[in-house]
C-alpha cells in the first residue's frame, strides 16, 4: 500500500489504493468456551466509512468493541491474533488503553449522556485530558457541537441538563463528545437503531460530512444504512468474515452466496 | 344462596378486600405514630404550663386538718378493694361508688415538708381553691417552694451603705421587688458563670497542659531543659491570674448573697430562701392568659437551653441535645467514607466471587448483630486497646490517668460507625449496581481511568444512594443507647465536648446523650414524679432531633434525585 495524496482522495476519480488505519489479522474471540469472532483479518481504511453488517449476534459489535478494546471490561474473554493500529499492537503491554480510546472514539447504540450539562458532556473527555482553560474549553465545545450539527440548536442552552435533549440530540452529543478529543477513528455502534427517521437522516448526514476528517466503523443492521453511508463493507456470519469488499461491489455484485442470500433478505 | 356466595367470591377475586385491608394497615401505622408523638408532646409541654397553685384543705390519716399549696397534676382513680386493702380509712370512702378519685399535688417545699409531691385522695379534701399571691419560686436546690411572701430584706450586708441601705419590704410592692432582684441575681450569676466556666477553666486547662508537659520532660530526663524555667513562670502567671479572677468570683458572691426572702407557707410556717439561690418567680393565680403563654415558652426554652440540675430532673437538657447531634454528625463523618470505599471495592474493583459474596454476607450479618455487643467490642478494642495505645504513645505524661483510654466522644462516634457502616455499604451497593452500564462505557470510551469515570461519574450519581445510607445510618445512630453506656456517655458531663479551649474538639470527653437522659431521669431519678414530664418532653425532643437530621439529609437527596432523573435503563 502506498501514500495517496489529500488530493487524489478529494478528487476521488482515480483508483484508491487505501491507507490502513486498523489492522485486523486473524483474529478469534471467545467468551469463555463460546467462540464468537473466528479468524478475521481485514484492514480499516483510514479516511474511510467502513460498514459491518450481518444478522444479530454475528459478532459484529463484538469486533467493533474490539478495537478500543472495549471487551477488557467483560470478564472471561481472550483474544487471539492481533490487532495493529497505527501499525502498533493495541495488545502490546506498553499500550495505554485510556489514550488508545481517546484515538479510538466511540459511539455506543443507546444514546448516553452523561447526567451534567450540555456543556460539561462535551467538555467531559477534555477535563479528564487535564484541560482547564475556559476559553480552549469553550472553543472545542463549539467546534464539536458544530461538526456534529448541534450548535445551532442546543448553542442558547449549553447549560441545561443534556437529559433534557430528545433521542437524536442526544445521539448527536454523544457524537461531538467523541469528536471534541479529536480522535482519528470514530467506531459507531449502530448508531441510528434506536432513533426516528429524521434523527436517522441526520446521523447519517453527519456521517457524510465527518469522513473527510476521521476514519469511521459503523455497525449497522439496517442494510440500506450501510449502503447509503459506507465506502466498504464487511459482512459477518456467525463470527467469520464472510466477504469484505467496496459497498457497491458487495450490494451489486457479491462473489459469495451467504451474502446475497443475507442481502436479498432470505435470511437474518 | 347460590347467588350470595357467588358474590362473596367474585368480591375476593376482585382484589377489593386486599385493598382493605392495606388501607386498614396504612391507617393503623399511622394513627400508631401519631399517637404515640401526640401522647408524649402533651405529657412532656403540659409541665411548663404555670399551673395555677390551689390552697388545698384536707384531712391526713390521723384526722389532722391540714392546709398546703400546691399545683394539681393529674387525676387517677383506683378500685375501693384496693384502698380498703391498703389500709385506707374507711370514712373516705364513698359508699355508691366503688372507685375512689385521687389527685396527684404538687406541693414543693421539699426542704421543710417532704415530699414535695403527694396523693390525696377526693373525699378526703374539704375545699381546693386557687389562692392569690401566691408565689411560685423555682430554686437551684430543693425544687420549687410555694408560698405567700412576708417579707424581703434586700442589701444585708452592703459594700456601700450609703447607696445601697439595708432594707426590708413588706406589703403592696415587695413582689415587683423581688422581680427585680431576682433579675439582678440571675445577670450576677450568668457573670459567675462566664467566669467560672469561661476564665477560670481555661486557666485551670492550661495549668493542667503545662503540668503534664512538665512531667513529661522530666520523665523524659530533660531534667535541665530551659522550658522548664518557661513553663514554671507561666504557671505562676496562670496561677496569678487564677487569683485575681477567684478574688472577682469571691466579689461577686458576695453581691450575689445580699437579699434574703421570708416566704409563708400554707401551714403557716415561714422559709428563708435567699435570693440568691431563686432561678424564676412568678404567681401563676394573678397571671393573665398573655403572661402565662409567654412564661411557657420561656420555660420551654429554659429546658432547651440549660444545664440540668438536682440529678437531671430539673433545669434543661442542653447538654444532652449538643451531646447526641455533635456524636451523630461525627458517626457520620466517619462510617460515610468508610462505608462508600468498602462498597465501592465491592462493587467495582472486587473479582465476583465465592469470596465477595460470603463478605456481602457478613456485612449483613453485621447489621442484625445486637447494639449492646457492639458497646462491648467498642469497650474491649477502642477504648482499652486502641485508646491505651494512644496513651502510652501519646499522652504517656499523663498516666496513670487516662486520656483516651476511657469511654469518650470518639469512640462513641466509632462505635455507632461500625454498627451503621453495614446499612451504608449496603445502600451504595445498591446504588452503584443501578448505574447503568453504558456510563460507565461512556466514560471508559473517551479515554477516562477506570478511577476517573468513577470520580466524576458514577459517585455523583450513586450520592442520593449513599444519602439513603447515611439516613438510615443517623436513624439508628442517634437512637441507640445501649452501646453508649460503655463507650462514653455519662448521666451528667462537667463540660461540653466543644469549647474555647485549644484544640476546641475535645475527642476524649465524655458526654451526655438524650436517649441516655431519658433512661437515667426515667429509672435512676430519685424523684420520679417530678421527673416524668421530663422524660416524656426528652422523649419529644429526641424524635425531633432524628427527624430534623433526617429531613435535612432527604431534603438534599431529592435535590440530587432531581439532577439524575431520567437517566435510569
Amino acid at each position: 500500500m502506498s501514500e495517496v495524496s489529500e488530493d487524489n482522495q478529494a478528487a476521488g476519480n482515480e483508483e484508491k489504493v487505501l491507507e490502513s488505519s486498523i489492522t485486523v489479522d486473524n483474529l478469534s474471540l471467545y467468551y469463555g468456551d463460546k467462540q464468537a469472532l473466528s479468524n478475521i483479518s481485514m484492514s480499516i481504511a483510514k479516511k474511510q466509512v467502513t460498514a459491518f453488517i450481518g444478522p444479530s449476534g454475528c459478532g459484529k459489535s463484538t469486533l467493533l468493541r474490539c478495537f478500543n478494546r472495549m471487551n477488557d471490561l467483560i470478564d472471561d474473554v481472550h483474544i487471539t491474533g492481533s490487532i495493529e493500529f497505527d501499525n502498533i499492537d493495541i495488545h502490546d503491554e506498553r499500550v495505554d488503553v485510556a489514550e488508545l480510546r481517546r484515538k479510538i472514539g466511540m459511539v455506543f447504540q443507546r444514546p448516553n449522556p452523561f447526567p451534567k450539562s450540555i456543556y460539561e458532556n462535551v467538555a467531559y473527555g477534555l477535563r479528564i485530558q487535564g484541560e482547564d482553560s475556559k476559553a480552549v474549553l469553550d472553543e472545542r465545545v463549539e467546534w464539536a457541537l458544530q461538526s456534529a450539527a448541534l450548535w445551532d440548536e442546543v448553542k442558547d442552552r449549553l447549560r441545561d441538563s443534556a437529559l433534557g435533549l430528545s433521542g437524536g440530540q442526544q445521539q448527536r452529543l454523544v457524537i461531538a463528545r467523541a469528536v471534541a478529543i479529536k480522535p482519528s477513528v470514530l467506531l459507531l455502534d449502530e448508531p441510528a437503531s434506536a432513533l426516528d427517521p429524521i434523527s436517522t437522516l441526520k446521523i447519517e448526514e453527519l456521517i457524510h460530512q465527518l469522513k473527510d476528517d476521521y476514519t469511521i466503523a459503523i455497525v449497522t443492521h439496517n442494510m440500506q444504512q450501510a449502503a447509503r453511508v459506507s465506502d466498504l463493507t464487511a459482512f459477518l456470519y456467525l463470527g467469520e468474515l464472510v466477504e469484505f469488499n467496496e459497498t457497491d461491489t458487495i450490494f451489486r455484485n457479491p462473489s459469495e452466496r451467504r451474502t446475497e442470500d443475507y442481502i436479498t433478505g432470505r435470511y437474518g | 344462596m347460590q347467588k350470595i356466595r357467588n358474590f362473596t367470591r367474585d368480591w375476593f377475586a376482585s382484589g377489593e378486600p386486599w385493598i382493605w385491608l392495606n388501607a386498614a394497615a396504612v391507617g393503623i401505622s399511622i394513627s400508631a405514630v401519631v399517637g404515640i408523638l401526640g401522647l408524649i408532646a402533651v405529657k412532656g409541654f403540659a409541665h411548663f404550663w404555670p399551673s395555677q397553685v390551689m390552697l388545698i384543705e384536707y384531712q391526713d390519716e390521723y384526722g389532722q386538718a391540714q392546709q398546703v399549696f400546691g399545683e394539681l397534676v393529674e387525676l387517677d382513680t383506683i378500685p375501693v378493694q384496693q384502698f380498703i386493702e391498703s389500709g385506707g380509712k374507711e370514712e373516705w370512702v364513698d359508699p355508691n361508688s366503688d372507685i375512689m378519685n385521687r389527685w396527684l399535688i404538687k406541693t414543693g417545699n421539699r426542704k421543710i415538708s417532704p415530699p414535695d409531691f403527694r396523693w390525696l385522695f377526693e373525699n378526703q379534701i374539704h375545699s381546693k381553691q386557687p389562692q392569690t399571691g401566691v408565689v411560685v419560686l423555682e430554686r437551684i436546690e430543693w425544687g420549687n417552694a410555694y408560698g405567700i411572701p412576708n417579707s424581703l430584706t434586700i442589701n444585708q450586708r452592703p459594700q456601700d451603705p450609703a447607696q445601697n441601705p439595708t432594707q426590708t419590704i413588706r406589703g403592696e410592692g415587695l413582689y415587683t421587688v423581688l422581680l427585680e432582684r431576682v433579675a439582678r441575681a440571675n445577670a450576677l450569676r450568668s457573670e459567675v458563670d462566664a467566669l467560672e466556666s469561661g476564665v477560670l477553666n481555661g486557666i485551670n486547662y492550661q495549668l493542667e497542659r503545662l503540668r503534664l508537659e512538665r512531667r513529661g520532660l522530666l520523665a523524659r530526663g530533660d531534667d535541665n531543659s530551659p522550658r522548664l524555667t518557661e513553663i514554671e513562670l507561666l504557671q505562676n502567671e496562670l496561677r496569678a491570674d487564677y487569683e485575681v479572677s477567684e478574688a472577682q468570683l469571691r466579689a461577686l458572691y458576695e453581691e450575689l448573697d445580699q437579699d434574703l426572702l421570708n416566704l409563708t407557707t400554707a401551714s403557716g410556717e415561714v422559709l428563708a430562701v435567699p435570693v440568691a439561690d431563686i432561678l424564676h418567680t412568678w404567681s401563676p393565680n394573678d397571671m393573665s392568659r398573655l403572661e402565662k403563654t409567654g412564661h411557657y415558652f420561656a420555660a420551654i426554652w429554659r429546658f432547651l437551653t440549660e444545664d440540668p440540675r438536682e440529678a437531671n430532673t430539673e433545669g434543661g437538657i442542653f447538654p444532652a441535645i449538643f451531646g447526641t447531634i455533635l456524636m451523630v454528625l461525627l458517626m457520620s463523618l466517619l462510617v460515610t467514607p468508610f462505608g462508600v470505599i468498602a462498597a465501592v471495592y465491592l462493587r467495582e474493583y472486587a473479582r465476583q466471587g465465592v469470596f465477595v459474596r460470603v463478605i456481602r454476607i457478613a456485612v449483613n450479618n453485621l447489621a442484625g448483630v445486637p447494639s449492646i455487643v457492639y458497646g462491648v467490642f467498642g469497650l474491649g478494642f477502642f477504648v482499652y486497646f486502641l485508646g491505651g495505645n494512644i496513651d502510652r504513645l501519646f499522652y504517656s505524661e499523663a498516666l496513670p490517668s487516662p486520656t483516651f483510654g476511657t469511654p469518650g466522644l470518639v469512640w462513641a462516634s466509632l462505635t455507632l460507625a461500625l454498627l451503621t457502616v453495614p446499612v451504608v455499604i449496603v445502600s451504595t451497593e445498591e446504588g452503584l449496581t443501578r448505574i447503568p452500564r453504558s456510563l460507565r462505557e461512556g466514560s471508559l470510551a473517551l479515554g477516562a481511568t477506570k478511577a476517573e469515570t468513577l470520580f466524576k461519574v458514577i459517585l455523583p450519581m450513586a450520592s442520593p444512594a449513599i444519602l439513603t445510607g447515611i439516613i438510615l445510618a443517623v436513624a439508628r445512630a442517634a437512637g441507640e443507647v445501649a452501646p453508649l453506656m460503655l463507650v462514653g456517655v455519662v448521666k451528667l458531663a462537667p463540660t461540653l465536648p466543644l469549647d474555647g479551649n485549644f484544640p476546641f474538639l475535645h475527642l476524649d470527653r465524655k458526654f451526655m446523650h438524650l436517649g441516655f437522659h431519658i433512661y437515667d431521669v426515667g429509672f435512676q431519678s430519685p424523684n420520679v414524679e417530678a421527673a416524668r414530664p421530663l422524660v416524656y418532653a426528652t422523649a419529644l425532643l429526641l424524635v425531633i432531633i432524628i427527624v430534623t437530621l433526617n429531613l435535612t439529609a432527604i431534603t438534599l437527596r431529592s435535590r440530587l434525585e432531581q439532577k439524575y432523573r431520567g437517566v435510569e435503563s
